[in-house]
């Protein structure tokens, strides 16, 4: 027969105690008496129901939400082991809920404000999202439809980009894995812009994988930046907080991952506006200039003023280079039509078949027309801004 | 447009175009090269946003079919 000390029977205990994993992780309801307060501002009080009490200590009074005193009925969470100088097996607490509240409010409260303290909700980790993302990565069920809505809308406001699936179940057992394994695999390519992670409306229950610590740790850690859009506009998940960007519902989510098409037309219009004018505007500046020269010089000669012949050279040489003739030496031409001498300036002017007749800088030829076809030039102006 | 250039890269260039034609400062040939650029890309980007369809791909996960029949949309 052997003989123990009794430390070395407490240790044992505290060893299975602390092994379990129920009474590592527990909630336990009941009425508080007996509370005191050292002056480290750890609280120790007794829960006790009908028949049983518990001893119970909080090490930081500082993380109690909620002010209790003897006689309330509460719910606390925490771990149980054995405190060896006294043998007492207590409660380790590290929250305390009135008593009300469902179990899984008080659950999501209780993981809120860890993660929270932790800094996993910190505005200042919130990742921009891409403008214009080319690849999108989808978390969530395949058959359902929520990825049925996305796609919609995506296709509608942004079809340029290519959506990804990493199909999962998004409730029941197998959904935290799930969801976890999906981030995964989306990271894993390195080739995706954004992740939307998804599932439709439900109850707390239907959605509580989203209130699960390692999911919320999956998407914490997602190196792509993260949209969660998770049942209707007033449930809020775990996920939402952590996210990137918390989106109201699935659909909101595929709205705020793409711009929007006619954004990007009425962009595309104004540039085309603003480029047609400054051309236009440079062009009309050049010809002024060339009407100004040609102006100064025909009043010196008409008005028989002794003029300083050195500055009407000056001034010739400045004329030539903007007149058509030195824009005939940069190599453009004139065409014009062999029958009637009409200049040429657009395509419905002339025929397959036509003579026309070229200037070039130092001569003209003759030419035949033998096919023709719009440009560039034509689409802009049917460009639906352009219309007048 | 350069295929190469993504729908961002090339919106950006045509950006690029056009401030650069608004600040003007150079002569009418390159204007006129500019301006051809920015048209060809505001053409391209059009085209793409009205003629490209979405593109749906799946990435292998430990998902199985038969687990689908439980779940609720």
């Amino acid at each position: 027969m052997q003989v123990y000390t009794v430390a070395r029977i407490t240790g044992y205990l505290r060893d299975i105690l602390e092994s379990d994993a129920l009474l590592a992780d527990i909630w336990i309801s009941g009425e508080i008496s007996n509370m005191s307060e050292s002056s480290a501002g750890h609280l120790y009080f007794t829960l006790k129901d009908k028949t049983s009490q518990m001893r119970c200590v909080l090490f930081n009074r500082k993380k109690l939400k909620i002010d209790i005193e003897n006689g309330l009925a509460v719910v606390a969470h925490g771990s149980i082991s054995i405190y060896e100088v006294s043998g007492a097996v207590q409660l380790y607490v590290d929250m305390i809920q009135p008593t009300g509240l469902g179990v899984l409010n008080m659950e999501f409260e209780r993981l809120k404000a860890k993660l929270e303290e932790e800094g996993l909700f910190e505005p200042s980790r919130k990742r921009p999202l891409p403008a214009f993302p080319e690849k999108i990565g989808i978390v969530t069920s395949p058959g359902g439809a929520v990825l049925h809505d996305i796609t919609n809308i995506i296709s509608r406001r942004y079809p340029v980009v290519e959506l990804v699936l990493a199909p999962t179940t998004v409730q029941g057992e197998s959904a935290v894995p799930g969801i976890i394994n999906a981030l995964n695999a989306l990271n894993d390519r390195g080739d995706i812009d954004l992740i939307i992670i998804a599932r439709g409306g439900g109850s707390i229950e239907d959605l509580w994988a989203f209130n699960d610590e390692k999911v919320a740790r999956a998407i914490y850690s997602s190196k792509t930046p993260v949209i969660s859009g998770v049942g209707h506009d007033t449930d809020f998940t775990i996920a939402d907080f952590v996210a990137d960007k918390r989106a109201p519902t699935p659909s909101a989510a595929a709205e705020l991952a793409v711009p929007h098409r006619g954004e990007i037309e009425t962009r595309l219009q104004s540039y085309i506006a603003t480029m047609t004018a400054s051309l236009s505007n440079s062009i009309e500046r050049n010809c002024q200039h060339v009407d100004e020269l040609y102006a100064t010089v025909s009043n010196q000669v008409n008005n028989g003023i002794s003029v300083n012949t050195e500055k009407l050279r000056g001034q010739q040489i400045k004329l030539d280079s903007l007149s058509p003739l030195a824009t005939l030496e940069r190599g453009y031409a004139l065409v014009q039509s062999h029958a009637n001498g009409e200049v040429i300036s657009n395509i419905s002017q002339v025929e397959r078949g036509n003579m026309i007749t070229v200037q070039v800088s130092d001569g003209q030829f003759n030419s035949r027309v033998t096919g023709a076809k719009k440009g560039l030039q034509a689409w802009m102006k049917d460009f639906p801004s352009n219309k007048h | 447009m350069d295929e190469g250039l993504s729908f961002e890269q090339a919106l950006k260039r045509l950006e690029t175009i056009t401030e650069a034609l608004q600040k003007g400062g150079m002569n009418l040939e390159e204007m006129l090269a500019l301006f051809e650029e920015g048209a060809a890309l505001a053409k391209t980007c059009h085209e793409r946003l009205n003629k490209a369809e979405l593109k749906l791909s799946e990435v292998q996960t430990m998902f199985e079919k038969d687990e689908e029949s439980e779940e609720s949309a």
